[in-house]
């Protein structure tokens, strides 16, 4: 199953492979892989221009904080083509949020972010809009500010309450503990940088409803959102999303907003409205990953064993609350990683600042808790002098010490095995030594580069841990040629949901995959949705589809039992409409029979199912048929689009909802225990960087991955999403760097001034692996989500960053090395040569 | 004189005017002719998710061009095929395409059959969301276009692949998966862009309207393209304030960021002469149209430093359009190209035509007299750059030239340095060795320095070079004598502390480049 590319070591070279993603070869393509490549693929903005369309486009505040003073849009309205401006007046219920209803639409009197809208502009042509947004007259008065954590907690300026998970008495633990270390980490936001800015189209459908066209990661929130904004019920809009052009959580809250926008311009105007952000504007006025500042005291013994952990993570929200608590709570079940802390004290408080409100990114802060332990594991061994490998293995969750501090057990534990192997595969102590030869030779010869090298792991909780999001919905249709179509809440957004929740379907209904078709997700087929997030998409709307086939297939297979006992010329299809032959009646169970299982479970559960059916009826769907079968009797098979159409001129109906609630979750977000997550996805993976000693850039020489995924319903889905999730981690690691200026403004709002990872970035070698783990039976087909964990495995390259700049400076002392998030060539070159900043940071240059 | 752009769109010719002429293509291509398939993400030239191929008929190359419009018929074998190269669509005006052929993601497929970069990119699972995706395709066939033929893959190795995908941002995949679609990708006869789209007919109409001045104006934007340099120079001076258009990448930021067109632009696509380069032992002459691209081809021999930097940075998005001359025009502090231009003793051939009556009037700047602020050149109005000159690498000299910017490629530099150094002699490896080690007793000869050229981007308003640290740079050449250099160019410069550093770190890093190159001189 393994992944390698290969990629020359040549000194500007980025990616390239000599072997191949072979074993992805046959697995089925993403449902849009040909639409994509062709560049047929409809996203919001390719829809075509309908008559009368207006382009909307949005006035907001230029200050961190301010009062709006005047706000005058009459000159606006003068130009030719400017249609129609709407303010908060014009807002029929002016807040929204993911969690606490605390940010309006539409600011009126005080902002408190750059970017925050104060009015919206529809306007007939881009050009008519530039003009009427330049003539709109605003007066700002700038008021005092908070821009960053520090002057945040200073002013007990917070969002929510300090939450709190704990075991044991960490501060007496600390305080016996043989030997202590603390530290102050910081990680700054990242922009999510989705290639498909926000965007939507809002048709003003008859009678007073709308029809919505959003980029969206959660099409209930925005139809939510939507109708509330417009005071209509919410039964009279419809909130479609076909695909985006990415997401990674930046349109789980914040795409509603702009759907709003458009929205309230559409019911103003009786018009088609769109709003499409540029680059720039996107960047600007969307909140990033939330940063963090965490303060920590870990005490551990000789050998390097954790005994306690004090923690007190600081975000930064922004300037409203957005997903920021949920995002703390998921950094504070994070902070062990996979590491038993027999003793915890681990709080959170979020702060409330004037940037752009923070939300969900890949990950919704896991990466930051996991980030601090790791950044702790390899300060122990530098301290005691021990491969920081051997501390992780020293402290990874294994038998015995298996629970994490809020209580859940870690089942189905991979993470010994994962490191084991993965020691092994990638040769991890020849390296080491040759790294150390390395670094040692090259103090003789300040011009070569240092190298670090390090393995982290991931152990990442999947389930939203707020329970009730914990639900799915699917609409699965059977036609009468035999072919499906499949609605469900999930968003496709690149991750191959769609693909997913196709072959789960096909395969309960032994179909091939091209029979399956996946619609666009649609609040009117699919309502009370949860978004398409915490990289549950699959597991909650594919395992409802599943239970929607069941149903179905129940019925059919009744029917197919019930037709084997009939001749074919008296079966519906020959008769119906001649009224000659009475309906077959499968309702009252006159057939019994045990419809085979599918997937997975074949192999588990056919000694069951063979012992306990040994004498009854079976139906299996495979292979396009539907096959009954008895003992002592001839197989009974009949093709399944026959038997649809038998079904349809039977009455039966062959279409079905599914319905999931994810079960066991048990999570007391009061007392900081229970059992948030169904499962964990686990992984592990170990990086080599070279430090450029002139600049401080980084180079990504070989990065190994490791990780188990259960049983992947598509293997090169899952290898992308790890290999994608791996890389865009590595961006927020290294070289994306957001920077504020004075004002609060972002100015680093657009790809000429923020860096994510480019193709000659990316690792020099590149080899990604999966276990074999068919152990996950509590989710649908054994399988394990892919989206988010792998994100947080970038980590590595981080600390081999640290693990290299200690390296190179372990001669001046065993300092522990203040590495922010990212490590930016800056930073990095600090790092390694602090001295030489000594003399130009000093307040007056001479 | 023509009114209409004319450009063949996946090969059906169309005549553009107006308004429509003086939007961006990309724009264009979305809504005028309602081709979806490009995409707009940064509308700056820095992601390729609006990357197209363009071929523009060698006016040059072309034996037939000069001599009238005879052309077609059995002398269809003269004409050379057509070159098709990948462009950002997002930041240039339909207008500068004029002649041009543009083939979209819409003119890959044959029919219903994908074409080759478009079956690896699905068979290799290379696409996610799918926003990025036609341009990468786009890219590769780009590629494919220049190594294809129909034996195509063996020649492409994975560096090269990846230098064709620089110019192409993803945030799904971590390019794995594309690479591996570049290094699998299948040529195939059918598909190539060239084969299917070098139609005679078409070069030959595109070349002789192409003979044809081109104004197109619209609310009160007036853009000419002349087809002689004194048509040229005569509009110049008679339209004060007009500006040229180079491949104008930086101009169609500024106008997708919100800044109006030019109200007069000059366009010197048409003029022939322009994209002429030479070169000889003393020196390359580089025409206003020769693009970057074109210039690492020709100077990989007379200035290999320069070559092989061009070769690692920047996109081929971009450089199959920007031109030399339009990088010294810009004239930002830090254009990548500058520092070399300076330590090359490079000048800058201007033209006029004073009233726009008589004779063209020609001079010579130095590169070094022509910046005389933040982004102002020494040029009196109605002067156009036509030529620009700089001296050949001598082979006694060691020249080098780096940059540091946030990411490695396709980043905008924080500073760059340039550095050239004649030595007098040299000493061999093994000896160097022993010269560093034992340095403070200079038991051996050092080197000896007789010349030196230092030139900076990034550290000051405008580019430049540094005549005292060149001068303190000759005599005996040891890593003390390097540091203490350093140290002085340290203290020399004034930067600024911005989105890609701060001044300390630019300060600390100017040094360190030099202490780069040093090491590279007393190691070599």
């Amino acid at each position: 199953m393994a992944n390698s590319v290969h990629q020359q070591s040549d000194t500007n070279s980025g990616a390239s492979s000599s072997t191949s993603l072979l074993k992805d070869v046959g697995s089925p393509p993403h449902d849009s892989a040909i639409t994509h490549v062709t560049g047929k693929s409809e996203f919001i903005d390719d829809r075509p221009v309908v008559k009368g369309e207006l382009h909307c486009g949005l006035v907001y505040s230029p200050f961190a904080r301010a009062r709006l003073k005047l706000l005058d849009l009459a000159p606006a309205l003068q130009i030719a083509g400017v249609e129609c401006a709407i303010t908060a007046a014009d807002v029929a219920h002016n807040m929204w949020g993911g969690i606490f209803a605390d940010q309006p639409i539409i600011a009126a009197g005080e902002t408190h972010f750059v970017g925050e809208v104060v009015a919206v502009l529809g306007a007939q042509s881009k050009e008519s809009l530039a003009q009427g947004l330049a003539a709109v007259v605003a007066q700002w008065e700038k008021l005092p500010d908070i821009r960053s954590i520090d002057e945040a907690v200073a002013q007990e300026s917070f969002i929510g309450h300090l939450r709190t998970i704990s075991r044991g008495d960490a501060q007496a633990a600390l305080k016996s503990s043989p030997r202590t270390l603390a530290g102050v980490l910081k990680i700054e936001g990242a922009d999510h940088f989705y290639l498909e800015s926000q965007a939507a189209i809002v048709y003003p459908r008859e009678d007073g409803q709308l029809e919505v066209h959003s980029s969206t990661q959660h099409p209930t929130e925005t139809q939510h959102v939507v109708a509330k904004a417009c005071g209509i019920p919410f039964s009279d809009v419809v909130c479609v999303a076909k695909r985006l052009g990415g997401g990674f959580g930046g349109k789980e809250t914040q795409a509603s907003p702009f759907a709003a926008y458009a929205a309230l311009v559409a019911k103003r105007t009786g018009r088609a409205a769109r709003i499409v952000l540029t680059k720039d504007e996107d960047m600007i006025i969307t909140g990033k990953r939330n940063p963090f500042q965490i303060h920590y005291e870990c005490g551990f013994d000789d050998s390097g064993k954790i005994l306690a952990l004090d923690a007190m993570l600081y975000s930064d929200g922004g300037a409203y609350a957005d997903l920021s608590t949920a995002i703390m709570e998921r950094a504070l079940l994070h902070c062990d990683n996979a590491y038993f802390i027999p003793c915890a004290r681990l709080r959170g408080q979020v702060c409330r600042t004037n940037f752009h409100p923070h939300t969900a990114f890949r990950g919704f802060g896991g990466p930051k808790g996991v980030a601090m332990i790791e950044c702790i594991m390899e300060d122990i061994a530098r301290v005691i002098g021990r491969d920081a490998l051997d501390v992780r293995k020293l402290n990874c969750y294994g038998s015995g010490r298996d629970t994490t501090p809020y209580g859940q057990l870690v089942e189905n534990n991979c993470l010994p095995e994962l490191f084991e192997t993965l020691e092994k595969k990638c040769d991890y102590r020849a390296r080491r030594d040759e790294i150390n030869q390395w670094n040692n030779d090259i103090k003789r010869n300040p011009h070569a580069h240092p190298r670090g090298l390090s393995m982290t792991a991931v152990k990442f909780g999947i389930s939203f841990s707020t329970r009730f999001m914990n639900q799915g919905n699917a609409l699965v249709n059977v036609h009468t040629d035999g072919t499906l179509q499949v609605s469900t809440g999930a968003v496709e957004m690149g991750q191959g949901v769609n693909s997913r929740i196709a072959a789960l379907v096909a395969e309960q209904f032994g179909l091939p995959i091209a029979a399956v078709r996946i619609m666009p997700t649609s609040t009117e087929k699919n309502a009370n949705t949860s978004p398409t997030a915490a990289s549950a998409g699959t597991d909650l709307n594919g395992s409802a589809a599943v239970i929607a086939c069941e149903k179905i297939k129940q019925r059919l297979a009744a029917l197919a039992c019930a037709l084997r006992g009939i001749a074919q010329e008296h079966w519906p299809t020959k008769t119906a409409g001649l009224g000659t032959w009475p309906e077959i009646s499968i309702a009252n169970g006159a057939h019994a029979f045990t419809v085979l299982p599918c997937g997975l479970f074949d192999g588990a559960n056919a000694g069951g199912a063979g012992s306990n059916t040994k004498n009854k009826t079976l139906v299996e769907f495979r292979n396009s048929m539907v096959v009954v079968s008895e003992p002592a009797q001839p197989e009974f098979k009949i093709d399944f689009a026959q038997l649809v159409r038998e079904a349809y001129f039977n009455r039966t109906s062959v279409s079905d909802y599914g319905h999931y609630a994810t079960a066991h979750l048990t999570f007391d977000k009061i007392k900081g225990q229970g059992r948030p997550f169904l499962y964990f996805t686990q992984g592990v993976a170990a990086s080599e960087v070279e430090l450029d000693p002139y600049t401080g850039e980084i180079k990504v020489l070989r990065v190994d991955m490791l990780m188990d995924v259960g049983r992947p319903v598509n293997h090169a889905l899952d290898m992308g999403q790890v290999l994608g999730g791996f890389v865009q981690g590595m961006g927020w690691v290294t070289t994306e760097h957001l920077v504020y200026n004075d004002n609060g403004l972002l100015v680093s709002h657009s790809p000429s001034t923020y860096k994510i990872p480019s193709v000659q970035d990316t690792p020099r070698i590149f080899n990604v692996d999966f276990i074999e783990n068919l152990g996950n039976t509590v989710n649908v087909r054994a399988t394990k989500a892919t989206g988010e964990p792998p994100l947080l495995l970038s980590i590595s390259v981080w600390t081999a960053v640290r693990d290299a700049i200690a390296s190179a400076r372990s001669n001046v002392s065993s300092e522990l090395i203040p590495l922010a998030i990212p490590a930016t060539a800056e930073r990095v070159l600090r790092g390694l040569s602090p001295e030489m900043f000594a003399q130009w940071d000093a307040p007056s240059i001479p | 004189m023509r009114d209409f752009v004319l450009i063949y769109l996946n090969g059906v010719r169309r005549e553009i005017r107006g308004r429509e002429a003086l939007m961006m293509l990309s724009d264009w291509l979305r809504k005028e002719a309602g081709l979806t398939g490009t995409k707009i993400v940064c509308a700056e030239g820095d992601c390729g998710s609006c990357t197209v191929l363009r071929a523009f008929p060698d006016l040059a190359a072309q034996p037939n061009f000069k001599g009238g419009a005879n052309v077609g018929g059995h002398h269809a074998t003269h004409i050379a095929p057509l070159e098709f190269e990948a462009m950002n669509s997002c930041i240039a005006t339909v207008a500068q395409m004029d002649g041009s052929h543009i083939v979209t993601v819409e003119g890959m497929q044959c029919g219903d059959e994908l074409s080759p970069a478009q079956v690896a990119m699905k068979n290799c699972h290379a696409s996610q969301c799918g926003y990025c995706t036609p341009g990468f395709v786009m890219a590769i066939s780009a590629m494919l276009e220049k190594h294809g033929g129909v034996v195509a893959a063996q020649h492409i190795d994975a560096k090269m692949a990846a230098n064709y995908l620089t110019g192409n941002l993803c945030r799904c995949t971590g390019y794995a998966p594309i690479v591996q679609a570049a290094l699998t990708v299948r040529a195939t006869e059918k598909h190539s862009v060239a084969g299917r789209y070098s139609n005679t007919a078409a070069i030959t109409d595109a070349l002789n309207t192409a003979k044809k001045s081109l104004l197109i104006e619209h609310n009160g934007v007036k853009l000419f393209a002349p087809v002689s340099l004194r048509e040229a120079v005569t509009f110049a001076a008679q339209n004060p304030g007009f500006q040229v258009l180079g491949a104008a990448t930086d101009m169609g930021v500024q106008t997708n960021k919100g800044k109006p067109l030019p109200r007069v632009m000059l366009s010197l696509h048409l003029v022939n002469e322009l994209y002429q380069a030479k070169q000889s032992r003393a020196g390359i002459v580089v025409g206003a149209r020769v693009t970057l691209a074109q210039l690492r081809r020709l100077c990989e021999t007379t200035a290999p430093e320069l070559a092989s930097f061009l070769n690692l940075f920047g996109s081929p998005q971009i450089k199959n359009v920007a031109t030399l001359v339009g990088n010294i025009a810009n004239a930002s502090p830090i254009g990548d190209t500058l520092p070399f231009l300076l330590i090359a003793g490079a000048a800058v051939h201007v033209a006029s035509r004073p009233g726009g009556k008589g004779p063209i009037h020609k001079r010579k700047i130095e590169l070094t007299d022509l910046y005389v602020g933040y982004k102002k050149l020494a040029l009196t109005p109605g002067e156009i750059i036509t030529h620009v000159s700089f001296n050949a690498t001598n082979s006694k000299e060691l020249q080098r030239l780096y940059k540091v910017s946030q990411r490695k490629d396709m980043d905008i530099s924080a500073i760059s340095g340039a550095f050239s150094m004649t030595m007098a002699g040299r000493v061999k490896s093994s000896a160097v060795n022993a010269t560093t080690h034992v340095g403070a007793h200079k038991t051996k000869s050092p080197l000896h320095v007789v010349s030196a050229r230092i030139a900076f981007g990034g550290v000051a308003a405008t580019p430049i070079r540094m005549p005292e640290i060149e001068a303190a740079l000759v005599g005996d050449f040891t890593m003390e004598k390097a540091q203490t250099v350093a140290h002085m160019i340290a203290r020399s410069i004034t930067p600024l502390s911005d989105v890609r550093g701060s001044a300390a770190y630019r300060r600390v890093t100017a040094a360190n480049l030099f202490m780069r190159y040093a090491s590279e001189v007393l190691l070599a």
